[in-house]
């Protein structure tokens, strides 16, 4: 079905039209979107104020050879951390949606869930299990006589722990694009004597092309924010460096470091761009789409299973295994759990109103993106993926800047704090409703139109009700990432605001294990809900 | 079926989350045992080093919403929680008034502080280490503190200018395997640790910032020619890298490196826990060179801070006699106001031959930091 | 024998206990296009699919070109049938130009050899200056022809089509209807192809298969079918039937309109059910007439009238344009067939000798 693009405004045509409407619908897009540019922005200006303020010392420590060593090795990791993250979640998605895998749902569930560990709670796990002298040593030692293994720490730990802990974001995107593939174009290739391994290299990775970009570049992105992760696998990024100079409270030198995790940002986005100018138009069939027939897996549904298995255990069964071990642990002795209702109530209350708040910005957002493309919106797009690379403490201070100085009475309030977490959070959300929006034709609201409903009317009565799973998809995530957040709940939360993260970080921060388990262990539990709820529904509709 | 299994799920994810919540207590926390190998560090910062405490029951300092004399003293801690919480609690009942603390690592909260400015809502910053301390008094953020609550501590542990007090301290020392060594193995100074002998037996925690002090006070005492040398000597020897200083103490204990150079209150929670079977001890250098150094944790009142009265009574109470014998006996710091004594076995901070330094001579961070990069020991 | 390209026998396929297709068997002789014609949810689209390889058969065979490639223990996967297929919505791969799209299932070909195979097939479909374009630069109608291409390029033994034409305009639906078949004659494939469009089916197919909740109802050439229904739900199927009931009598069977003198070999008092088209029946203004004419119908040449007969029931006649009637004209109707008329007992056809006029 051909789809005309729209141009607002057409060279020729007799009738002149304005390049936009006038109308409620308009007024509240361009309205929260101008919003959200500014709250975009916040950070980048502090950054630039901070960095104007930067001596020549700071420049010169920003040319050192040793600052562009760690960039590249920055960047490497990031860039190592998507491919192999790629490596696992598209087979991992291709296996749960296209083949004939034994217990298919179960793994459809279990392979996302990782997504609920916080990282700085994984990295120490993956180090406690697998170090030098960890559970795996102690477990070999009396079979394999094994005294020492080798050193996780550094790259090798670094790329275990990012990898198994973002691949889920990847493998949610690349299986709701392959699950909503017509299957006709893989039918099709098969009809012409392309075989089912055939038809995946040449037929789906392209179509896959699109969801594939989006989804590591958020991969790639969020390794160079990363700080627990490389902190606790003593991996030097870019991230450390930032945070050596906030400990030698050189603010310029941090700002300019951060600026230059800015300018990353905008060249994988170019990157990105250039990849995708093609894929944009492999849009999806729009309407229910016929079950594809299942691949029949035979004998490799073994090393399937294996795969599967393997990649479940280490990053989902392990960690949760370990951490309940450490609660048992130390409760048998004698360790006491503090109090944790009021951090559970405030996590959820942060993490709750956070994910509506985000899901509202995105919606917005998502909806200039998909119907009016353009340059503006397209800068759009950039800006709000423009801070993502950021640390936490940076926007954290960022916010403080303002919010101290020029909003005193917002400042450390609970607003406040939502506010960085969308700062922090937006272009997960925003690619969530965005693919949703995809699948939603434009027909049905210009069928509404034309039957007299205003654009805000036709939106509400028309798209929005198809668009429910998708922002519900959205608003899981943005739950899921606020409740793991840590650097700008500690800065910025009212003074006594304690969430299970922050609880994690104070027992973890002194060594008392079992005290730090059991919120982790809540952590992941609360977060796993509404995770579960969005595959199952996900599961129904397929 | 799907309906049953989404309610079982469900099911079980509540009944755990009330589980663990419930299960909690009010009491505050006993650790008792340490996993092998596993960082301390936190994942904002290098973390908060402290013994651990183990006191009087906490009631939760963090909610205060009934403002009393002039609203709640806001205290921004660069130390930890589960180490000032307890001695906050009493002070709070003491006096009656209300304390609301954020914690976090001192950087953050320096750092947090500096960008407030003037705006800041904190009345007192309570710092781990001099060095967040003087950045804080460099940009002007402090008040003068009277006479008589400088007068409690020697002067070469407080800020010459009055802007902020130490209120405990914590020494250098090397902490060494007793299976390995015994106390006349080891040299008196620092600097010889750069022997090869010494090959694959040290243990450092550079990011640490209590050794950045330390090194702090080897640029100031030595130069930096001779910092960098006995940096570059030591990497030479080829040192393990640990992330803080209590998996020191451990894998001393355990043999697997001879020394260390940390603090030293960390034995003493290893011997708690562990008892006296615990191979490893301190050993204060005699030296009086830079592995000498003594360092405090201090308090400062900010200027702009809208309780000043009560701040003053906060920084008072923590000079007090019951605080400082909190910290001598929980802690296991030096208290450093006369008449306390050291306990567990301390020597008395006028017994050991220290570094000779200022406190405020320890604030030149960057150029520490910078030394540290140069020669590769941190990023 | 070698001239049958494809040969279902009793082919059966259930989904969750429903028979989407019921023990079919038909056959399609080489060049020859057989259209699968029937309601949605008839089994058409299984069947197709089931030849294709993308579904099993839960029992049943599927020969092409005389080698067995479904049936019990066997089952042979679609890249190596040698069927092409076009899709309802094209599946023209986006990420392909129309080159590309072509090129695709040309496996083993020097590029020279690939290059002029996939010009002359474009050129054949009549879109080769296109040849660099992508999909979403083409309209409906171009695409459909670069699937048409696409699945022709590797001559393919047999070609299947679902419901191609049904993406297009109406407008044009014939104009590319027409172009595809002479496209297929030229080219002599042997295609079959799924459509609910009776009129489609009836132009395209050289032979139709009639398909009802996943039997089999009729296959046989298009006269055969419109004017030979074997069943009721044919004869209604394709469309512009009414019926009329009666009863056998030893002389013929008793109708509202009529004595029709037509043996059928059933006993006397037995009910049946006739097949009426519009041009078997005629009607003459009469006042004192039970019928009445209700609506004129103008279709240029000629003119439809709907009449209701006293039993209520309603009838179409075709009447020449100068003929004209007010509605509320009373009537006497009369069958005008000059043929025998298809006659139906309990929904299957009853055997009356064959109409002459379809031989």
């Amino acid at each position: 079905m051909q789809v005309v693009k729209k141009t607002p405004f057409e060279p020729g045509r007799r009738d002149f039209r304005l390049p936009f409407d006038l109308n409620g619908m308009t007024l509240v897009l361009w309205g929260t979107a101008a919003l959200v540019a500014v709250a975009l922005l916040l950070p980048v200006v502090y950054l630039t104020v901070r960095a104007l303020g930067a001596g020549s010392e700071a420049w010169q420590g920003l040319f050192r050879f040793r600052t562009l060593e760690t960039l590249a090795r920055t960047v490497w990791l990031a860039v190592v951390v998507t491919g192999a993250s790629a490596a696992i979640a598209v087979p991992l998605a291709w296996l749960t949606t296209r083949t004939d895998l034994p217990l298919r749902r179960l793994w459809a569930v279990l392979t996302p869930l990782p997504l609920v560990i916080p990282s700085y709670v994984g990295a120490y796990l993956f180090v406690s299990a697998f170090g030098p002298r960890g559970l795996l040593q102690q477990i070999l030692e009396p079979v394999f006589g094994v005294t020492r293994l080798p050193e996780i720490y550094g790259f090798p730990g670094a790329l275990l722990a990012l990898t198994l802990l973002s691949y889920p974001y990847l493998l949610l995107t690349v299986r709701a694009a392959l699950s909503k593939m017509d299957p006709a174009f893989e039918e099709a290739s098969r009809s012409l004597g392309q075989d089912a391994w055939g038809t995946f290299w040449r037929v789906t990775m392209p179509l896959l092309r699109p969801a594939l970009g989006a989804g590591c570049l958020l991969t790639a992105l969020y390794v160079l924010r990363d700080f627990g992760v490389v902190a606790i696998m003593r991996y030097n990024t870019f991230t450390r460096v930032i945070y050596v100079s906030y400990t030698t409270f050189d603010r310029s030198q941090a700002a300019l470091l951060a600026l230059v995790l800015v300018a990353i940002t905008l060249f994988f986005l170019a990157l990105e761009a250039r990849v995708m100018s093609q894929a944009r138009h492999f849009q999806a069939a729009a309407g229910p789409v016929r079950p594809t027939t299942l691949v029949a897996l035979g004998p490799w549904k073994w090393p399937a299973l294996a795969f599967c298995g393997t990649v479940v255990f280490t990053s989902l069964v392990l960690p949760a295994g370990l951490l309940f071990y450490w609660l048992v642990r130390g409760l048998g002795a004698g360790e006491t759990i503090p109090r944790l209702e009021l951090a559970v109530w405030n996590s959820v209350l942060a993490s709750g109103l956070g994910a509506i708040a985000i899901v509202l910005a995105a919606l917005p957002m998502a909806i200039l993106v998909v119907r009016r493309p353009g340059r503006i919106t397209r800068l759009l797009e950039r800006l709000t993926y423009s801070t993502f690379a950021l640390p936490g403490i940076v926007i954290a201070l960022a916010l403080v800047f303002f919010g101290a100085n020029h909003v005193p009475q917002l400042y450390q309030t609970l607003p406040m704090l939502l506010l960085a977490y969308g700062i922090l959070f937006l272009p997960q959300a925003v690619g969530a409703v965005r693919a949703s929006l995809l699948q939603i034709h434009p027909n049905l609201e210009e069928a509404a139109r034309s039957l007299g409903r205003s654009p805000l009317q036709a939106f509400f009565g028309v798209t929005f009700p198809l668009l429910r799973p998708g922002l519900a998809a959205g608003a899981s995530l943005a739950f899921l990432t606020i409740m793991k957040e840590l650097p700008a709940t500690l800065i910025l939360a009212p003074i006594g605001f304690k969430t299970l993260a922050t609880g994690v970080w104070a027992a973890v921060s002194e060594a008392f294990f079992a005290q730090a388990a059991a919120p982790a262990l809540l952590i992941i539990l609360m977060s796993s809900l509404p995770m579960t709820f969005f595959i199952l529904n996900e599961q129904r509709i397929d | 079926m799907k309906f049953n299994l989404r309610v079982f799920l469900l099911t079980c994810m509540v009944f755990s989350v009330l589980v663990l919540t419930a299960c909690g207590s009010a009491a505050t926390p006993v650790p008792t045992d340490v996993p092998t190998d596993v960082p301390v560090e936190s994942p904002t910062e290098a973390p908060a080093e402290e013994a651990t405490a183990t006191s009087a029951p906490t009631e939760p300092v963090t909610d205060g919403d009934a403002p009393a004399d002039g609203g709640a003293l806001v205290v921004y801690s660069g130390r930890s929680e589960a180490l000032v919480g307890p001695i906050i609690a009493q002070f709070s009942e003491a006096t009656g008034i209300q304390v609301e603390v954020r914690y976090g690592s001192t950087a953050e909260i320096a750092a947090t502080l500096l960008e407030e400015g003037a705006n800041s809502p904190a009345d007192v910053f309570f710092a781990q280490d001099p060095g967040g301390l003087g950045a804080v008094a460099k940009e002007g953020l402090f008040a003068e503190l009277p006479e008589e609550t400088l007068a409690k501590v020697p002067a070469e542990f407080r800020s010459p200018s009055g802007l902020w007090v130490g209120i405990s301290a914590r020494a250098r020392i090397v902490v060494y395997n007793t299976d390995a060594l015994k106390p006349e193995d080891l040299p008196a100074d620092i600097a010889d640790f750069t022997d090869p002998k010494w090959k694959g037996k040290i243990g450092w925690a550079p990011t640490n910032g209590s050794f950045q002090a330390m090194l702090t006070a080897m640029r100031v005492v030595w130069g930096e020619e001779k910092a960098k040398e006995w940096l570059e000597g030591i990497q030479a020897n080829e040192p393990k890298v640990f992330d803080g200083n209590a998996p020191i103490v451990e894998a001393v204990g355990a043999g697997e490196i001879e020394v260390g150079f940390v603090n030293h209150y960390y034995l003493y929670r290893f011997l708690k826990e562990q008892g006296e079977g615990f191979k490893a001890r301190n050993q204060f250098l005699t030296g009086g060179g830079p592995g000498s150094l003594v360092m405090v944790a201090g308090a400062g009142r900010l200027a702009n801070g809208k309780n000043e009265a009560n701040a003053i009574k906060f920084i008072d109470f923590m000079l007090s006699t019951v605080a400082q014998q909190y910290f001598a006996g929980q802690t296991y710091e030096y208290p450093l106001v006369e008449g306390v004594n050291t306990q567990g076995g301390l020597t008395p901070l006028a017994e050991l031959k220290r570094l000779e330094i200022d406190m405020v001579d320890l604030d030149d961070l960057a150029g520490t930091t910078k030394l540290l990069q140069e020669t590769g020991v941190l990023p | 024998m070698d001239s049958i390209a494809v040969q279902c026998c009793n082919l059966s396929k259930n989904y969750h206990d429903t028979r989407a297709v019921s023990d079919v068997s038909l056959s399609v002789a080489k060049g020859e296009i057989l259209a699968l014609l029937g309601p949605s949810g008839c089994g058409k689209t299984t069947t197709l699919r089931l030849i294709a390889g993308f579904e099993k058969p839960d029992s049943g065979q599927i020969e092409v070109a005389g080698k067995p490639i479904a049936g019990p223990g066997l089952f042979v996967s679609p890249e190596r049938r040698g069927v092409g297929m076009v899709f309802q919505d094209y599946a023209i791969f986006p990420h392909l130009t129309v080159f590309q799209n072509v090129a695709y299932g040309l496996k083993g070909q020097s590029p020279a050899q690939m290059r002029d195979n996939v010009l002359m097939m474009l050129k054949l479909v009549g879109i080769e200056r296109f040849q660099g374009r992508y999909p979403h630069e083409l309209s409906g109608g171009e695409r459909q022809r670069v699937a048409l291409a696409r699945a022709l390029a590797p001559h393919p033994v047999l070609l299947l089509m679902d419901e191609p034409f049904s993406s297009l305009d109406a407008d044009l639906r014939v104009q590319v209807r027409e172009q595809v078949r002479g496209i297929l004659k030229s080219t002599q494939a042997t295609a079959i192809f799924v459509t609910h469009d009776q009129e489609e089916a009836l132009y395209m197919g050289d032979r139709l298969a009639i398909f009802r909740k996943g039997r089999l109802e009729q296959a046989g050439r298009p006269e055969e079918v419109f004017h030979a229904p074997a069943t009721r739900f044919v004869a209604e199927f394709m469309g512009g039937t009414d019926f009329l009931t009666g009863q056998v009598t030893d002389d013929g069977i008793l109708t509202e309109l009529g004595l029709l003198p037509q043996k059928v070999g059933l006993p006397t008092g037995a009910d049946v059910e006739i097949a009426l088209r519009a041009d078997d029946v005629g009607f003459e203004p009469q006042a004192q007439g039970k019928a009445m004419v209700l609506e004129r119908m103008f279709r240029g040449a000629y003119n439809v009238y709907r009449l209701r007969l006293p039993s209520g029931r309603l009838v179409h006649t075709l009447q020449p344009h100068v003929r004209l009637f007010k509605p509320g004209t009373r009537a006497r109707v009369y069958v005008s067939a000059g043929h025998d008329l298809a006659v139906f007992h309990d929904g299957r056809a009853v055997s009356p000798p064959q109409p002459s006029h379809i031989r």
